[in-house]
């Protein structure tokens, strides 16, 4: 499909010769010459125009009436006035209308001073209303969700709180009710609007009429700070801007638009997680077991103690480090432990499994996509994740990329994903059999590397594939948006080379626009690879001298010192009864944690409290490649120092310094030590950030090949059901500490499909037991026709692998 | 417009939820899983075939609010959830139709209706008068189950002042036409034969077309 | 002073709704001649030369709009607007009632001249029995073949559909009938794109009104000579009125345009009761502005009544005698523009509620004469700055009535204004009657 290059075209506006793009909306041209014309319902963000509040009329030369500039594009020549008495009576009747049933509460709108309609009134209104009629008066503000209040008296209708609703996350929550004059924003029957992204209305409203529980009369304008970073939550790594308040506080997140990475919008938990930093729950001090409790210590002592606990364990030490973790804490513990320790047990808490060669491979550039490029996909193939759980606002840019773009949306997945509903095909596979589909739809698109017969194995109908290889056949430009579920799968090395083998079969390497982007289980997941936290491969995806333990395999093993950086296993990780006990017999547990959890409660040895994003500096690595920069917006506080300080500290003890002493010159270390980094620093990665692959010192790459090998058929599925485990948007300890958050925190549920249900007697809403070799959790039962009958999806906790068994409580 | 039980002239009433905050403890309304939807077969099958007649199956909304408000009187929750499974839309995307359309009813005011033109033509022929009339005959006769209102133009200006009783349009009315349009609603019989447009050799008094 | 028949030549019997009646009658005998001896180009040029403008009110060149349909072989879609609500119009209504197959037919026509394959009727849901009697005409035609595939054996395919509304005037502006059709809330969409280009499901879409596609049939059948020789030159062909409001016949009428419009008030509707004189008519609906009896001597055609100052628009004219009065009327006018708007653009929500409640204050004798002046500069506001033409619907002929009756209006706000003094003088007295006995003797 291609991106169009619009020519430049030369108008005239107010007088003043303006240059734009041909087809811009004047209303943007416009700013172009200077001139500002006031509007409330545009927001390109929200797609086509509406052109319902009227604010924008101009004059236009040829035209007779008054248009709207919102949704007039701009073309040469046209001539353009803003400022003729035609379109100021136009303006001043506009506001008059608006503040018809407006309250006029301005002193206590919490809106008040970055309010769009006290501007535009004060801008472009006559100064005075003669409506001396009654308005109309409503209780307020009420709940419309437990995140957002509603005050009907203020809202002007301009349809962007709705149109995002049904038009950018397609909810279709939230609605204009009754028609005319009586016209109001509402949900279904008195229900709340509770959907993944539902706090971008209120940054959307250009009026007081949407405002945020968490926020309200928290602050007034000249109270705050913006300062921009970004969201470390998950790996869609959105652009954030905090609001701060005396220096010291985070108070609200907005939105920071960055087209390349997240479209200007937030999920609810990058929104309001924020709370969590200032709750009193936090570890602030560095803490130490003592007397079989852990106690608030000196820094000196929890430094020694754990100097004196990693130097006995040496070569033995390993280490697990959590998904939230920068590239330079990354960096900084597989450098203390390879250098420092002599240890080669390193990983990422999502344990990497794929092959080194593979990890290159994929690596490539020529096989990578960026977010942008799934704007103007034809066709683009979301296999085995689910978007609005792992990457919400990719979820978002897939819809844009078909409702906007057509692009043609095929979904491979065990679980039925959210995006169903715009998918031209879906096909469903058994829970971990992604790599028989995968291999089926390749071959089925010529791949050399077979796998014809494969789709059923995999528990899939072969017609699904066909219909995905059909729309996949005709396409131009392909995105593949792959969980990292596909390496980790009991057949996870198949998956990834039948991945390897679809992308070859689709041209990909060949097409600059088409190209992989894989979800990481970890939000920094592609960073930590790539700076070597992983047990076979060293900083730059080169191969490391040992090969380490994995992941899995720490998790058996018995550990004189673990080093457990921004993670808890038993909490993160499917083998939680065995990583408890791994952490029972671990000599030292040296962790680094911003809340106390049970496991560390009770095995930590000692613990150095974290900072809170907000309060931490360095880079992320996106998974489209794009270095990304988190910024210190506000002070440590108690006791709490940066990791990268202690991690440096603890490498300086172990005679292993990096000499890097602050966090710009630490930035610098790991471009050294990565070679397709090499160079890079805050100051070129900026507020915007850097995709790797577009630099020069990407040809730094180790060169990697593909493998021509053919795939291993998969065996027949097993009988009995089939479990999948897959995480909800809510978990975490930052939505569990976040007072606005916590009615979502926690929730889990057993998905069935009807037969399996019928035949255990289920029904939905039932509590049932899900167990695992001895290992169970009870959930709420959820009944969805489009689960495979055979497949169980455990949401929002965890289970080990194995054969699973559900019963009614 | 106006409802039965409403005093007054053309006092519109507040929509409900206007004035409630919304449950938070509730689920929000998503679209409703088919299998956890029991739906009467005749109505499903009514909105699936309905969904086939269009090149794109939301075109079937409005026929098939109509079809659901036939079976439950009105467009009540239940209503809208069954319309929901089928469709496989949002009860919000539902509810957001029902309130914008005078003939969908969102709430259980009777499950016939009888609407009085007062519009322009009609308001001309003192069709208030008539309509005043009927009420206040619903009223002393205790009828039930029927949605009186007052209602925009119906495009019947010639028979002025008129009346829709359950799609029939009847008129020239007279404030004396009351008793007998009431007693009719109340016996279940057909109001005012021969004076309804449908009929056969209807005609008007001053023999028009 | 005579009527023509053409459109109604049969409308008497009872039994035109059924398909052998209607073909014995000559009916799609123009069908056969636009799929057999014609080629499309040559139904369209037909429609176009023939001079016939859209029935539903603007008054734009049938052909001329089937003409701004792309070509190619993409969907494409016909969209016969049948959601009459226009209040005072009741034409469409009789056509679809009485005489079903002209209007299948002529969707079948209009559909050759667009290029369309999928058709559908959006009727108002009001008009049950109609709907009703369309629904069998269609089963009708698509069993002699006349709709579906090839049809007639022609390469021709055109599927129909009767769509009812629910009760939303506004889904008779085009592109909120879209909406409605989607599905959706009549909303009104921004034009461009136009529905020619993005119509319905984003297709190329043709929407016309009843009556205009049931003339397309005579057009194929007679010839666009034949239809240009009836009326005036930019007002051709045969036309159905409308009459109602204080006149002693109200009902449809066909006329020739150009006929004096006393012709049509007095000679055909037979005038205002007796004793009575016309004080102002609305000549196209009540969203025209009110003519006075100084422009009853002016012919009855699209360009004349622009001319004075109002439009056509639907021709269908309500008169209001000299016995009315015009506040009420205003008030009656505004409510209904108020209840029917859609609430989308700001300027058309908000000031027709405005407009209502000014209205009633003046009712109610709470308002001076400078009230006056302000809501005629708010109806001045709405004009030209909405979305659709809603807003302006009601602000011209509530702008109109307040020019041509300012008198009235100030002798009304005056006469009211004095009532209320007395009712509250009386009320106070009483009030104060009642205190002091209650307060008893000192």
């Amino acid at each position: 499909m291609g991106r169009p290059e619009p020519n430049e075209i030369v108008f005239e506006i107010d007088g003043r010769e303006v240059r734009a793009p041909e087809g811009m909306m004047l209303v943007d041209a416009a700013k172009r010459g200077d001139v500002e014309i006031p509007y409330f319902c545009y927001e390109p963000k929200l797609g086509q125009p509406v052109g319902a509040c009227r604010m924008c009329l101009v004059e236009i030369e040829g035209m007779p009436k008054l248009q709207t500039s919102c949704s007039t594009p701009v073309k040469d020549g046209m001539v353009v006035t803003t400022t003729s008495d035609q379109v100021k009576k136009a303006q001043n009747a506009v506001v008059e209308f608006l503040l018809v049933n407006h309250p006029l509460d301005c002193p206590v709108c919490d809106k008040g001073g970055e309010c769009p309609l006290q501007d535009i009134s004060f801008g472009w209104g006559a100064g005075r209303s003669r409506m001396i009629e009654p308005k109309r008066h409503f209780k307020k503000p009420l709940e419309l969700s437990p995140l957002v209040a509603i005050d009907r008296e203020r809202c002007i209708l301009c349809y962007r709180c709705v149109r995002f609703s049904q038009e950018v996350a397609e909810d279709y929550q939230l609605v204009f009710l009754e028609r005319g004059d009586h016209t109001f924003v509402g949900t279904h029957h008195g229900r709340p609007y509770v959907a993944p992204f539902s706090g971008n209305i209120i940054e959307l409203c250009p009026v007081g009429a949407l405002t945020s529980s968490a926020y309200r009369f928290r602050a007034r304008p000249w109270d705050i700070e913006d300062s921009g970073s970004l969201c470390p939550l998950c790996p869609s790594q959105c652009n954030v801007s905090l609001t701060i308040r005396d220096d010291a506080k985070v108070v609200r997140v907005l939105a920071r638009d960055n087209a390349d990475v997240d479209d200007g919008w937030l999920c609810d938990k990058g929104r309001f997680a924020y709370q969590s930093i200032h709750s009193a729950e936090r570890i602030t001090a560095p803490l130490v077991r003592d007397g079989g409790y852990l106690r608030e210590v000196s820094w000196k002592r929890a430094l020694d103690e754990a100097e004196a606990a990693l130097d006995k364990a040496g070569e033995r030490t390993a280490a697990l480090v959590g998904g939230q973790a920068t590239n330079e804490e990354g960096f900084l513990v597989q450098h203390l432990l390879r250098k420092g320790l002599g240890s080669p047990h390193v990983d990422s808490a999502s344990g990497d499994v794929r092959g080194p060669e593979q990890a290159r491979v994929l690596a490539r550039p020529d096989l990578a996509a960026k977010v942008s490029d799934i704007d103007h996909a034809s066709a683009v193939l979301v296999v085995d994740t689910e978007l609005v759980d792992e990457a919400p606002i990719l979820d978002l840019r897939v819809r844009k990329a078909a409702r906007r773009n057509n692009a043609r949306v095929i979904v491979a997945s065990s679980r039925p994903s959210a995006l169903d509903p715009n998918a031209e095909a879906t096909i469903r596979f058994a829970p971990g059999m992604a790599d028989a589909v995968l291999a089926e739809l390749g071959a089925a698109l010529g791949s050399p590397r077979g796998g014809v017969g494969f789709a059923s194995r995999g528990g899939s109908r072969e017609e699904d594939v066909r219909g995905a290889a059909e729309v996949l056949r005709d396409a131009e430009d392909v995105v593949i948006l792959w969980g990292e579920r596909v390496a980790h799968a009991e057949r996870g090395v198949q998956g990834i080379e039948a991945l390897l083998a679809l992308a070859g079969a689709l041209g990909i390497a060949d097409k600059p626009e088409s190209g992989l982007i894989e979800i990481p289980a970890g939000s920094n997941g592609r960073g930590l690879r790539e700076v070597g936290c992983t047990p076979r491969l060293a900083p730059g995806l080169q191969d490391a001298d040992a090969t380490g333990m994995s992941a899995t395999e720490m998790a058996t093993g018995e550990h004189p010192a673990l080093l457990l950086v921004h993670t808890d296993p038993v909490e993160e990780r499917r083998e939680r009864d065995e990583w408890l006990q791994a952490l029972e017999d671990a000599g030292t547990v040296i962790a680094f944690s911003g809340f106390r959890t049970d496991a560390l409660e009770q095995h930590a040895d000692v613990v150095f409290p974290a900072e809170a994003h907000a309060e931490k500096e360095g880079t992320l690595t996106h998974p489209d490649g794009r270095l990304q920069r988190l910024r210190q917006a506000i002070g440590y506080p108690n006791e709490v120092r940066a990791a990268w300080w202690v991690l440096a500290e603890l490498c300086e003890r172990a005679g292993a310094g990096v000499g890097a002493e602050s966090p710009p010159a630490l930035t610098e270390k790991v471009a050294e030590a990565v070679p397709f980094y090499a160079g890079i620093t805050l100051d070129e990665i900026g507020g915007r950030g850097v995709r790797w692959q577009e630099r020069e010192a990407a040809s730094s790459l180790p060169a990697a090949e593909q493998s021509e090998e053919q795939l291993e058929a998969p065996p027949e599925l097993a009988p009995g059901l089939r479990l999948g485990v897959r995480p909800s948007l809510w978990g975490g300890p930052e939505v569990e500490h976040s007072p606005s958050l916590s009615f979502l925190a926690g929730q889990t549920r057993a998905e069935l499909s009807p037969a399996d249900a019928e035949r255990l007697g289920i029904a939905p809403g039932d509590e049932v037991v899900v167990s695992v070799n001895g290992t169970s959790v009870r959930a709420p039962a959820a009944v969805r026709s489009a689960v495979n009958a055979g497949d169980v999806f455990l949401v929002g906790d965890r289970l080990p692998g194995g054969s699973v068994e559900v019963t009614k409580a | 417009m106006q409802r039965a039980g409403d005093e007054g002239a053309l006092q519109q009433p507040l929509p409900p939820g206007w004035d409630e905050a919304v449950d938070v403890e509730a689920d929000p309304a998503v679209i409703p899983d088919p299998a956890e939807v029991d739906v009467p077969s005749d109505l499903r099958e009514e909105i699936e075939a309905l969904m086939a007649k269009y090149p794109d199956r939301h075109s079937a909304t409005l026929p098939a609010l109509g079809a659901a408000q036939r079976v439950h009187g009105w467009c009540s929750n239940e209503a809208i959830r069954q319309v929901a499974a089928v469709m496989q839309v949002t009860p919000a995307y539902l509810s957001s139709v029902v309130t914008f359309y005078d003939m969908l009813r969102a709430q259980p005011i009777g499950s016939r209706y009888v609407y009085v033109c007062t519009s322009v033509s009609c308001h001309l022929s003192n069709a208030k008068a008539v309509y005043d009339a009927i009420w206040e005959e619903a009223r002393d006769q205790g009828l039930e189950d029927v949605e009186l209102r007052e209602f925009e133009c119906l495009g019947a200006c010639d028979m002025a002042p008129m009346a829709s009783i359950d799609g029939r349009y009847v008129g020239p009315l007279s404030e004396d036409d009351a008793p007998e349009i009431v007693a009719a609603l109340r016996e279940k019989r057909e109001v005012l034969p021969g004076r309804s447009l449908e009929d056969k050799g209807y005609k008007l008094p001053w023999e028009s077309r | 002073m005579s009527e023509l028949r053409i459109l109604t030549e049969h409308t008497d019997r009872d039994d035109l709704h059924e398909i052998a009646v209607y073909e014995e009658l000559g009916g799609y005998r123009a069908l056969r001649k636009a799929l057999r001896d014609m080629e499309p180009e040559q139904v369209l040029g037909e429609l176009e030369e023939s001079g016939l403008r859209g029935r539903g009110g603007a008054g734009f060149s049938m052909g001329k709009k089937a003409s701004f349909l792309p070509k190619g072989s993409m969907d494409k879609f016909l969209c016969c607007n049948a959601d009459e609500s226009e209040p005072g119009a009741f034409k469409d209504r009789l056509l679809m009632q009485k005489n079903p197959h002209l209007l299948v037919e002529g969707c079948i026509i209009g559909s050759i001249a667009a290029g369309a394959n999928k058709g559908f009727i959006f009727i108002r849901g009001e008009y049950s029995h109609q709907a009703d009697v369309l629904d069998a005409a269609v089963a009708e035609a698509y069993e002699r073949g006349y709709l579906g595939d090839r049809i007639l054996g022609s390469d021709h395919s055109f599927s129909l559909v009767v769509h009812r509304g629910q009760g939303a005037y506004i889904c008779g502006e085009e592109t909120a009938l879209l909406d409605g059709l989607e599905g959706k809330r009549g909303n009104p969409r921004l034009k461009p794109p136009f529905p020619a280009n993005q119509g319905l499901y984003q297709g190329p879409t043709l929407i016309n009104n009843v009556e205009t596609l049931c003339c397309t049939p005579y057009i194929i059948d007679r010839g666009k000579e034949w239809f240009r020789s009836i009326g005036t030159e930019q007002s051709a062909g045969p036309k159905l009125v409308s009459i109602s409001g204080d006149v002693q016949r109200p009902g449809n009428y066909e006329i020739e345009l150009g006929i004096p419009v006393r012709d049509v008030i007095y000679g055909l509707g037979g005038g205002p009761p007796e004793g009575r004189e016309v004080k102002c008519f609305f000549p196209g609906g009540s969203s025209a502005p009110v003519l006075t009896a100084e422009h009853l001597d002016l012919p009855f055609t699209y360009e004349d009544m622009a001319q004075a100052g109002s439009m056509l628009g639907t021709a269908s004219v309500i008169v209001v005698d000299d016995s009315q009065p015009l506040v009420p009327l205003a008030l009656r006018l505004a409510e209904f523009y108020r209840h029917e708007s859609c609430g989308k653009c700001v300027p058309c929500r908000e000031g027709t509620n405005w407009t209502v409640k000014m209205l009633e204050r003046i009712d109610e004798g709470e308002a001076t004469p400078m009230d006056l002046e302000i809501m005629a500069q708010v109806q001045e506001n709405i004009i030209g700055n909405c979305l659709c033409v809603l807003g302006d619907s009601m602000a011209m002929p509530i702008g109109s009535m307040i020019k041509h009756f300012r008198e009235e209006f100030e002798a009304h706000i005056a006469a009211a204004r004095e009532r209320r003094q007395l009712e509250e003088a009386a009320a106070f007295s009483a009030g104060e009657l009642a205190a002091t006995a209650e307060a008893g003797p000192a």
